[in-house]
């Protein structure tokens, strides 16, 4: 009796169980970039706490993997929003077409400065993008300007007025929207201004976009994985390494960390803002228009992440280290995403 | 409906088992013995009857049902508003809430349409599903009725079934492995048709992070684990030089020496130890553990990295104790009188008993605990994850820092569901060479056990 | 452990005869306390984890709230005068509780200091009023006090934290002169020598640090050509400068220093205002206000005070304007420190002050269900078949193999047939109970199997013998005489694996558990975290509020583990036979 009863009870709860996974979702669920992750925390907690609907769901899986996952296709399986530290490629634009997701509309969010940061207790220290790609290029020009594996073991290698340490960088994987960033923030521009480099740009520019595209993989560049926040506990426990990631994580943990300045600029608030620190970046929120009135809320969760409130000036997302778009272009913004206007994609690169 | 369902199909079960029982001892009348079976025997026997049409008509019936429900809502709906499975989803989740009453707005008088069509569909398959159910339970149960008599054999026929129930949930035992080794080979085969299995074993560089577009270039894709295998040997090795000396030493102490006092609190404690979950002692490890090494390191000069070998090894080994010394505290138990005996009369003490006789005695259950414990800290991951770091060097220097399988399944795996890329898979093929290695290394040791077993007993 | 001793503490005579039993007998003493050793070591890491945990857990059990005085405004909160539930929660409470908070700093007029003064409060500091409001609408229009929550940086610094504080009161009569905005202040007794010296100290040590690193530099300078040595020379110089300039701010005992950021923070408190130093010198400190004094007059000595915060303001969060407002809300008595109820009745948040674990034990509670209603009848079924019914035969055989290994396979492996099985292949949701359930009642069921089989095994065979002969068929002696006196045994044996699925992270992670959820889950498909594995995912967040709240989480968790295992020796103790 007793085993037909348990029998009976299993059963039962496999029934359930698939009845209910039939019936849809309510419950919005985003995916994508770690840079952009704690600022869709803050607007979905608070869209939850004001809106009486039901708090999203967000995973932190990087730029590109997001990007895999919101392309996979329209439907309750797929996530209805992907955060990224960039834009999306036109490449994957093509494949969120081919699997069907056509209307997508872009949030652009804020900008966040991509920084190269060090722990307090370090030796301060000061970096040229240059410096940088030679630090990190998995090849560099030799005397005679052809392209050698790079021979650098310590910073004093690079360049002498740099501490005579061992080079240890931690940086995010491909995955990662922040990697991206890395490069086309730190080492292309970098790469231009050696003369050597600048010499095969204009020869043979395969060849110059592969070298600011490789990273070293002898150990020097650590890829800490798609956590931010490892990076940034690393960097505390190690005064000599070093670690790249977005401003956000820097200004969250700025009584441990300092930023190292770039081509003579520190990052901070205002110089991203006004454009003096150079590498800064814009931060999107993806989201899959054929989902709105599917999932409830999420046009109203896009209206609460455009709001003043948010990503105003004094939003609560400054305070988390957002640097807000200025005050015109924020009010496009929000007007634009009033209608949800999808984006056309011609204009991707 | 399903509970209503499952309500009733409970009810019948417990009446006709009444029932049975009722029938079988008025059969029965003054003289019990008359029966072949015991009248609850017959009992369970109408239930079991009961149970098995109605369960199969649930089965088979409740999708079924499902989809002549959705067939009726819909057919008063928009063609463009469900035609695709979104569509579709969203508005039975619509009526759903509007049957519920907790449709956010007002409803438009389509949805209210397809709300009423859907819920008059769904009461009329309910009443259809439960009457097809109880119909069927009570056909079974009347030819079971008919079947009761002092000459059926009721308790074979359950006895029967139960066994079959029995043999079914070890079953599952088997079939998780089945699944398992389905699970990983699969991917692992798809694995190795991008990457040659040979790069892979005894390549000297993991660099798994390959690009993921097109436009992009990630790093190489080296999918050589030999610095996995060398980081998850140091850490292990680490391990084992911890829990081996201080596990085999507290199971002597425990086994020869202490009073039973002693040994109810020794016992606990050891327990507690063992209870105490992975992601607290990596939480330990990578906030306590590893700046102190790191400091005292420092402070005489080494150079520690800040996610060592050795922070991780060591609360690892402190992790693994408890199975050394509980698995050897066996062994040295099971260890016959008589040896003992015999080396006191000889004249020898206590120590040189224990080190001459008993344990080459009890070694090669020793040797097979410290395989499961080796297999324990291979296998494990939260430690690690959260201690240990994701740079794969190939080096045994116990200060720097080192990756192990359990890290990079971890790390390949979070947050990304992509199964067509190496990178992803090698994840699987990873995870195959771990189950591969623990299975090896436990059938090994209980072998060991078994046959050390049966010479003493 | 007083017992162990004195086995062997037999007399030995000292003659040289016996030189060598007095060895063995050493040996024999060293080879026990060997063993002693090994067991205190374990027992002392136990503790040491255990104590560090709860070290680091305790503050996080607490919390710093500020009892305000408000005015629930009928304009801000429900302007068309509804009183309706809706209307009233999406009323605009932070405003409220903001402007109250700026009525207490009359001082605080600029954009910036408002955002900084706001920036005390948590944001979620009006969850609280709006909770109250709208259960009770009648609130509506009345003055009310209600408990604001502070941020999770003013926590920290009002729990310690951030930095030591040093207070030292004033001996002298302190007087003020205003010039300008910058206040000079001078004591007529000795207080401001010993700061005086201490900052001097700060700036010793940092001077031999910038003259460790030139000569460090030097020496690589040395053969060295071109333009690369150029550069370093710029380096050297620019550190020699730096040098320079800070030997001239050390070099007299005498002259004023310079305060900057990378300084311990000196505040003077004053008739009721607080003045920040930017220049110390024996006699005195040169300074501005933080809060304006409330009157020009001298102080009496014991009337003021000086107090040091000893981590300099760039390395802290709370800079030394909000420091300064804390401490006068906290002198005013109007901030109490509480016992964090919010920790046990709400989920996840990125806030660390709003965190808390209801979400994680909920999901812990679903995926526990689904793991013992599948597991425990599975296996307590197939211990009964291995142990009673099975043929031994090799398929017998193959399925113990089989479960022993099961048994010690890695947990990531679970993790792994999960993700392929449950969510690849049967299209199961992500982050679900019930798949963490499944994996782990797959990863628990060996351990069940095991201890049922032993609990079987340990019945005596004459129990099944005597009722097998008085008529009893085979299934009959199981399940009636066998199978309840194996239940002991196999109940704790089923506490113990639950136990472990408890504690289990690695699958989890797997299988999608780790989102961010804020959400308490209602059902078993609904995306949910367990307790293990919010632990995990905390321990990962920078803010240093969110290692407190990790260690609180492991410290509920352990709980619940020793509870459980307590249950398990109970059930041991209580029902255990020795036949």
């Amino acid at each position: 009796m007793k085993k037909l009863l348990s029998t009976v009870a299993v059963a039962a709860i496999a029934v359930a169980a698939s009845l209910g996974a039939a019936s849809a979702r309510d419950q919005i669920r985003i995916v994508g970039s770690s840079t952009v992750y704690p600022f869709t925390t803050a607007v979905a907690e608070n869209f939850g706490k004001t809106s009486g609907m039901k708090t999203p769901v967000v995973e932190s899986t990087g730029t590109g993997g997001g990007m895999k996952l919101f392309c996979e296709g329209v439907g309750e399986k797929f996530p209805d929003a992907t955060n990224a530290s960039r834009r999306i490629k036109k490449g994957e634009f093509a494949d969120c077409n081919k699997n069907g997701v056509k209307d997508i509309v872009e949030v652009l969010i804020g900008f966040d400065g991509l920084s190269f940061a060090q722990s307090k207790t370090g030796m301060p220290m000061k970096l040229s993008r240059k410096n940088f790609f030679l630090a990190l290029a998995k090849e560099v020009p030799d005397a005679d300007g052809k392209l050698v594996p790079n021979p650098y073991k310590n910073w004093s290698e690079v360049d002498p007025s740099l501490p005579n340490e061992k080079i240890e960088v931690l940086g995010p994987p491909p995955t990662s929207g922040t990697r991206d960033s890395m490069h086309e923030l730190f080492m292309e521009p970098g790469a231009a201004e050696i003369p050597a480099m600048k010499a095969l740009k204009e020869k043979d520019a395969k060849a110059f976009e592969a070298a600011w595209k490789s990273v070293r993989e002898d150990g020097a560049y650590v890829e800490a994985g798609e956590n931010d926040n490892v990076i940034v506990q690393k960097l505390e426990a190690n005064p000599k390494a070093f670690g790249v990631f977005g401003y956000s994580f820097l200004e969250e943990n700025i009584s441990k960390l300092a930023g190292v300045p770039i081509d003579g600029v520190a990052p901070s608030f205002e110089t991203i803002a006004d454009g003096s620190y150079k590498p800064s970046r814009e931060m999107f929120v993806y989201v899959k228009k054929a989902h709105v009135g599917v999932v409830p809320g999420l046009d109203k969760f896009v209206a609460e992440y455009v709001s003043d409130g948010a990503t105003g000036e004094d939003g609560y997302l400054a305070e988390k280290g957002l640097v807000p778009l200025p005050a015109e272009r924020h009010a496009e913004v929000s007007k634009a995403m009033a209608t949800l206007e999808p984006m056309k994609g011609d204009e991707l690169k | 409906m399903t509970t209503a369902y499952f309500l009733i199909l409970a009810l019948l079960t417990v009446s006709w088992f009444l029932v049975g029982r009722q029938r079988a001892s008025s059969i029965a009348g003054a003289d019990p013995a008359s029966l072949h079976s015991l009248p609850s025997y017959h009992g369970l026997f109408l239930a079991a009857l009961i149970c098995l049409p109605m369960i199969l008509i649930f089965i088979v019936g409740a999708p079924l049902a499902e989809r002549y429900i959705e067939a009726r809502a819909f057919s008063g709906l928009d063609p463009a508003t469900i035609s695709d499975e979104l569509g579709r989803s969203a508005v039975l989740r619509d009526i759903q809430s509007v049957l519920a009453g907790n449709y956010a707005g007002t409803a438009t008088p389509e949805l209210t349409t397809a709300a009423s069509a859907y819920s008059s569909a769904a009461s009329i398959t309910s009443w259809l599903l439960l009457i097809a159910g109880i119909a069927a339970a009570l056909v079974a149960a009347m030819f079971g009725f008919r079947l009761i008599g002092p000459e059926f054999r009721a308790r074979n026929s359950v006895e029967r079934l139960v066994k079959y129930i029995l043999l079914a949930c070890s079953a599952i035992a088997v079939l998780t492995t089945v699944g398992i080794v389905f699970s990983v080979v699969f991917e692992t085969i798809q694995f190795f048709s991008k990457v040659n299995p040979i790069d892979f074993l005894f390549g000297l560089q993991w660099s798994p992070q390959t690009a993921i577009r097109a436009d992009q270039v990630g790093s190489s894709g080296a999918f050589g684990i030999v610095p996995l295998v060398t980081g998850t040997l140091l850490i292990t090795v680490i391990a084992i030089a911890v829990a081996g000396p201080l596990g085999l030493f507290a199971a002597i102490y425990m086994a020869e020496y202490a009073s039973p006092r002693t040994r109810s609190i020794v016992k606990p404690i050891l327990e507690i130890l063992a209870g105490i979950p992975t992601v607290v002692l990596g939480f330990f490890a990578a906030l306590t553990v590893a700046p102190f090494i790191r400091g005292s390191g420092e402070s005489i000069g080494l150079s520690v990295s800040s996610e060592s070998a050795l922070a991780a090894g060591l609360v690892m080994g402190m992790m693994i104790i408890p199975f050394v010394s509980s698995l050897s505290d066996d062994v040295i138990n099971a260890v016959p009188q008589s040896l003992r005996d015999g080396s006191y009369a000889m004249g020898a003490t206590k120590s040189e008993t224990i080190k001459k006789v008993i344990l080459p005695a009890a070694l090669p259950g020793i040797v097979s605990a410290f395989m499961l414990a080796i297999s324990r800290a291979v296998g494990e991951t939260m430690i690690v994850v959260m201690a240990a770091g994701l740079a794969a060097n190939l080096t045994f220097n116990p200060l720097e820092a080192v990756t192990t399988f359990t890290v990079q399944i971890k790390t390949i795996l979070v947050g990304d569901q992509e199964f067509d890329s190496a990178k992803t898979l090698s994840a699987f093929a990873l995870g195959f060479v771990l189950f591969f290695f623990t299975l090896v290394l436990n059938f090994i040791a209980l072998q060991i056990v078994k046959r050390y077993r049966e010479q003493y007993d | 452990m007083t017992d162990i001793a004195s086995t062997n503490d037999i007399p030995v005579t000292d003659t040289p005869r016996d030189a060598l039993v007095k060895k063995r007998y050493r040996a024999e003493r060293r080879f026990k306390f060997y063993g002693i050793a090994a067991i205190v070591l374990t027992a002392l890491f136990l503790s040491v984890v255990l104590l560090d945990v709860l070290f680091k857990g305790i503050p996080a059990f607490s919390e710093y709230r500020l009892d305000l005085k408000v005015v629930a405004d009928q304009a801000l909160l429900d302007p068309q005068k509804t009183g309706d539930r809706t209307t009233l929660l999406a009323g605009n409470y932070d405003k409220i509780i903001r402007d109250a908070l700026a009525a207490q700093f009359p001082d605080v007029t600029t954009r910036a200091d408002r955002r900084a003064l706001n920036g005390l409060l948590s944001s979620g500091a009006a969850d609280d009023f709006r909770r109250m409001v709208s259960n009770n609408p009648s609130l509506v229009g009345q003055e009310l006090t209600v408990p604001v929550l502070l941020s999770d940086d003013a926590d920290q610094f009002l729990k310690g934290y951030q930095t030591n504080e040093i207070v030292l009161k004033g001996t002298g009569t302190l007087t003020q002169t205003l010039n300008g905005d910058a206040y000079a202040l001078r004591s007529s007794g000795d207080d401001f020598g010993k700061a005086f010296q201490e900052i001097q100290a700060f700036l010793f040590q940092r001077l031999d640090r910038l003259h460790t690193e030139i000569a460090r530099l030097e020496k690589t300078l040395q053969g060295m050509e071109g333009d690369a040595a150029e550069s370093l020379r710029g380096q050297v110089d620019t550190y020699k400068a730096e040098a320079e300039t800070l030997n001239a701010r050390i070099s007299d005992a005498n002259t004023a220093i310079e305060l900057d950021d990378k300084l311990p923070s000196l505040l003077v408190n004053v008739n009721g205002g607080t003045i920040k130093a930017t220049q110390i010198s024996p006699a005195g400190v040169d300074g501005t206000k933080l809060i304006t004094p409330k009157s020009a007059e001298p102080a009496s000595p014991g009337s003021w005070s000086i107090l040091t915060l000893v981590t300099p303001e760039s390395n802290r969060r709370v800079q030394d304007q909000a420091a300064t407002w804390l401490e006068q809300l906290k002198a005013s008595g109007t901030i109490e420190r509480g016992f964090a109820t919010r920790f046990f009745t709400s989920g996840d948040s990125r806030e660390p002050e709003l965190a808390g674990i209801r979400g994680a034990l909920i999901g812990t509670l679903w995926t526990l269900a689904v793991t013992l209603i599948l597991c425990l009848p599975l296996g307590v079924g197939a211990a009964i078949y291995l142990e009673e019914f099975a043929p031994k035969n090799r398929l017998t055989e193959v399925i113990e193999i089989n479960i022993n290994n099961l048994a010690a396979v890695p947990s990531i492996v679970f993790g792994l047939l999960g993700l392929a099985m449950f969510l690849n292949f049967f299209d199961l949701p992500r982050s679900a109970p019930l798949v963490g359930g499944l994996v782990l009642a797959l990863l628990v069921m060996p351990t069940i199997i095991i201890a049922s089989r032993a609990a079987l095994r340990s019945v005596p065979p004459s129990i099944k013998e005597a009722a097998l002969g008085v008529g009893a068929s085979h299934q009959q002696a199981i399940f009636h005489h066998v199978l309840p006196l194996a239940m002991p045994g196999i109940m704790t044996g089923t506490i113990i694996g639950m136990a472990h699925a408890l504690g289990e992270t690695a699958p989890l992670l797997m299988i999608g558990m780790v989102a961010f959820i804020v959400d308490i889950p209602g059902g078993i498909t609904d995306a949910s975290t367990v307790l293990p594995v919010q632990i995990y995912l905390w321990s990962d967040l920078p803010e240093v509020a969110f290692q407190a709240k990790t260690a609180a989480a492991i410290l509920v968790l352990l709980v619940f583990l020793f509870v459980m295992n307590a249950a398990a020796i109970m059930l041991r103790r209580r029902f255990e036979r020795r036949w």
